[in-house]
């Protein structure tokens, strides 16, 4: 069954995927913003509003909710595609098929109700709320060090973009959240309730219209002009490699390279990149894997991300600290061969297949389902998986060296010992 | 072939024993797209001395000798094997812990084929001086991955203060000391000990045929059975703890912390484990769980975030509960865990059966992905239970037997501390 997409009577876009092969219903609100001076405080909006809502005051009580509704999972996380920052509420409920009782209708309602109702006192967020989410914010900021294999490759990143809006942190910085209060949030909330694009996401054994008509019902909320968000800058002429390096209290070095791609996430040539990027470092079968990691035993790991909406390409890899010379080298070179068509049938084929493996499997999951519809929309491009698989199938090797010529080295970021 | 079945989660499973002594189980997933294999065997890194099947001697093996055999497997004479599952567009991969090694791939195609190939290959071994000289760079380089994981040492500090000289406190990958006195011959001993199909199990799930999978495996595995036993031997780990606090300092920006509390309840699979695993569960829940007065308290008090979590681990020769975060203040925490732990007098019905209608839910999602179904069932395995009992042993616990868990193992003399502080 086809994704099904209906507008509520608010005007906030529905889409439906009914499938019975699942135990769950999942469902997936996603409130979209720019990344600006904004960002630290709708990266706390979600935090307030898990705390406490006008039926449920205590996050105790909101707790006690999902554990009768059979341990629905209620989680929500926010994070960046491009520059535009994402706010995702996700709620995963049993299918009323293995229980004795449909749970669906109270659990529209309840998500409703944490979005829509929040919990407000003297015309502001709950007070203790506020300032206890804060201090729980700010330490999340901090703690962004303790992963070191994910905070190399973000502060690559942060780095690369440094003049541009894509360096803001998911979360935005200390300072901003300090200028948070109870007040000033809600104010921000009421604007931003009525202003953001809103999506709502539903994956399971459902009916359509009952969907419909229950969101109806229940996510009430009035709308006003909505904002646009522009796509995020993509192009990039880089003039001078970065080379940066942090000095940490550790025992393995981490080297990162960020490269520029030059294409837009609505492009064709975006198809041939992501085969690329498998060539490259996308699997046992890779370049990094094969020359990195198991003909030289540099790394552990070597391998490639691609950052679709930002058009970035980052190569990560855990290394010898006395080994940086060597690995940079390496690496450079695995990029040079494919720039000059030094591709392998075997290296060509099995990134591909890789792919259409790693984009069927998608169909296997509410929430993949969700995030990948949801990417579609935001690159103006309306595929479904298998046009996806398709594009992917026609990519040849000439495709892959025309759009290797569009990458540039842009930072080379290395985290070292003290 | 024998048929298993839960009615209520609406899942069947077929059961069958090849005459080599390996046990193969098939779960059927209708509508999905991904098949998923795992080809394990009853081998981890607890298993450093051991007496081979029809022999005397004890074998005492370097430490992180089961992840690099793991590792080693991977390569064929021609080659990696990797090579052949991209071909067909899979993903291998496998993993190592403390009681098992286990194998498998994912795909969405040629599934008979990679099924073939994951059999095969780890029937073969192919060790060489040069080939497991390369391996040591690699696997170094994980071991200073993970030496340089906050969590991963919080953890195994954790094991360190619980155990005297039980082996789950050793790394898993060892160190790289002791990997630098692994070679060929040992890894083959170790191989040709626990690689017995005797000793291993293959797990299938995803859209596929039972009849088909069965005669794959007819054809490709060929040994005899095996009739001798293999004798592990484990120390007799003493019940009390090593220590009760231990500390080490890294590149955080706030202290983490896990409390940890050694179960001395052991000895036992089966059945009356996975009935202590859940019921040990709840009582977790309740006491620290996200709608505990506990935890309201201490997130009030700023002494926990939402990293802050509960687990138990019940293997069948040791077992230990954590609960861990991140705390500006972990001794304050302990210290609240503990009173709150000696003011339970009574399990309140309401909680009970919530925490327990939230357990039932959790485990009929984890149905939904052909992952987390395999790893379960080779981790419930491993224990000799049977991944479809959980709905009919969760039933059978009374607020009794949760109060009863709470006055026998809940105790501040079984309770460990680990901190990595700033």
């Amino acid at each position: 069954m086809p994704i099904i997409k209906e507008n509520l009577a608010n005007g906030i876009k529905l889409y439906v995927n009914k499938l019975n092969k699942f135990k769950t219903v999942t469902i997936n609100i996603y409130i979209s913003n720019k990344l600006s001076d904004e960002t630290a405080k709708f990266a706390l909006l979600p935090s307030i509003l898990r705390r406490g809502s006008y039926s449920f005051k205590t996050y105790k009580e909101i707790t006690k909710h999902l554990e009768d509704l059979y341990g629905a999972t209620f989680a929500f996380s926010v994070y960046k595609k491009g520059e535009r920052q994402i706010a995702q509420f996700k709620l995963e409920i049993v299918d009323g098929t293995y229980l004795k009782e449909d749970i669906l209708e109270d659990s529209i309602k309840f998500i409703s109700d944490i979005l829509l109702n929040p919990l407000i006192s003297n015309d502001g967020f709950e007070q203790t709320y506020v300032q206890q989410e804060k201090e729980k914010q700010k330490n999340l900021i901090n703690s962004r060090i303790n992963e070191k294999t994910k905070y190399a490759v973000e502060r690559c990143i942060e780095e690369m973009c440094k003049d541009e809006d894509y360096s803001i942190y998911e979360l935005g910085n200390v300072d901003d959240v300090d200028k948070i209060d109870e007040k000033n949030l809600y104010e921000y909330y009421k604007k931003a309730i009525k202003r953001l694009p809103i999506d709502i996401f539903v994956v399971g054994n459902v009916d359509v219209d009952k969907v419909k008509e229950l969101f109806n019902k229940y996510f009430k909320i009035e709308r006003t002009s909505i904002d646009v968000i522009p796509d995020t800058p993509i192009f990039k002429k880089i003039d001078k490699v970065k080379y940066v390096e942090d000095r940490f209290d550790v025992t393995q070095g981490k080297l990162t390279l960020g490269y520029r791609t030059n294409v837009n996430p609505w492009e064709d040539q975006y198809f041939p990149l992501l085969v690329l990027s498998g060539v490259l470092g996308g699997g046992p079968f890779s370049k990094l894997f094969m020359n990195v990691r198991e003909r030289e035993s540099l790394a552990y790991y070597a391998q490639t991300r691609l950052e679709r909406f930002k058009g970035l390409m980052l190569i990560m890899s855990g290394i010898e600290i006395a080994n940086y010379k060597k690995a940079l080298e390496i690496i450079q070179k695995q990029v040079e061969e494919i720039k000059s068509g030094n591709i392998s049938d075997y290296e060509f084929d099995s990134a591909v297949k890789a792919l259409i493996t790693s984009f069927n499997s998608i169909k296997d999951s509410g929430t993949q389902l969700a995030d990948f519809y949801l990417s579609q929309k935001l690159s103006h491009t309306n595929y479904s998986i298998d046009d996806f698989i398709s594009k992917i199938k026609q990519v040849t090797k000439d495709d892959i060296v025309e759009v290797s010529k569009k990458l540039q080295l842009d930072t080379v970021y290395f985290m070292t010992k003290k | 072939m024998m048929e298993i079945f839960n009615d209520l989660i609406k899942e069947k499973m077929y059961k069958y024993e090849h005459e080599s002594g390996l046990n193969v189980f098939v779960m059927p997933k209708k509508g999905f797209i991904k098949q998923y294999a795992m080809f394990a065997t009853h081998y981890g890194s607890n298993d450093r001395e051991f007496i081979i099947p029809d022999e005397s001697e004890i074998v005492h093996v370097p430490d992180g000798i089961a992840h690099f055999l793991e590792h080693k497997m991977f390569e064929e004479e021609s080659g990696s094997i990797f090579e052949e599952f991209s071909k067909n567009g899979a993903s291998a991969n496998a993993y190592t812990n403390f009681t098992t090694t286990a194998y498998l791939f994912s795909c969405t195609d040629n599934f008979y084929s990679n099924l073939k190939l994951l059999l095969d290959f780890v029937q073969r071994p192919y060790f060489t001086d040069e080939n497991v000289e390369k391996e040591k760079g690699i696997i170094a380089q994980e071991i200073r991955m993970y030496d340089d994981d906050p969590s991963w040492r919080l953890f195994f500090n954790m094991l360190g203060g619980l155990y005297h000289i039980h082996p789950v406190k050793v790394d898993i990958a060892g160190t790289i000391e002791s990997i630098s006195k692994i070679d060929k011959d040992i890894l083959y001993k170790c191989y040709s000990t626990f690689y017995h199909p005797s000793n291993m199990v293959l797990f299938v799930t995803g859209d596929v045929d039972i009849d088909k999978v069965a005669e794959i495996v007819n054809n490709s595995v060929k040994a005899e059975k095996r009739h001798g036993e293999i004798k592990r031997i484990y120390p007799d780990e003493p019940a009390k703890i090593n220590k009760s606090y231990v500390e080490q300092k890294m590149a955080v920006s706030m202290p983490l912390f896990n409390i940890g509390f050694k179960d001395n309840d052991i000895g036992y699979g089966g059945e009356k484990l996975l009935k202590k695993d859940i019921t040990t569960q709840i009582c977790l829940e309740i006491l620290a769980g996200r709608s505990s007065d506990l935890y309201e308290e201490l997130y009030n008090d700023g002494l926990i975030d939402t990293t802050f979590d509960v687990e138990y681990v019940g293997e069948v020769d040791h077992g230990y509960s954590i609960i861990g975060g991140q705390s500006r203040d972990p001794e304050a925490v302990k210290k609240a865990v503990i009173n709150k732990i000696s003011s339970i007098d009574k399990v309140d019905d309401g909680d009970f059966n919530r925490i327990k209608r939230k357990i039932l839910g959790r485990f009929i999602k984890s149905f939904n992905s052909v992952e987390s179904i395999s790893h379960s069932f080779i981790a419930y395995y491993m224990k000799d239970i049977n991944i479809l009992d959980f709905t009919s042993v969760i039933e059978d616990i009374t607020s009794d037997d949760v109060l009863n868990r709470f006055k026998t193992y809940f105790k501040e003399d079984n309770c460990v501390l680990s901190v990595v502080k700033p």
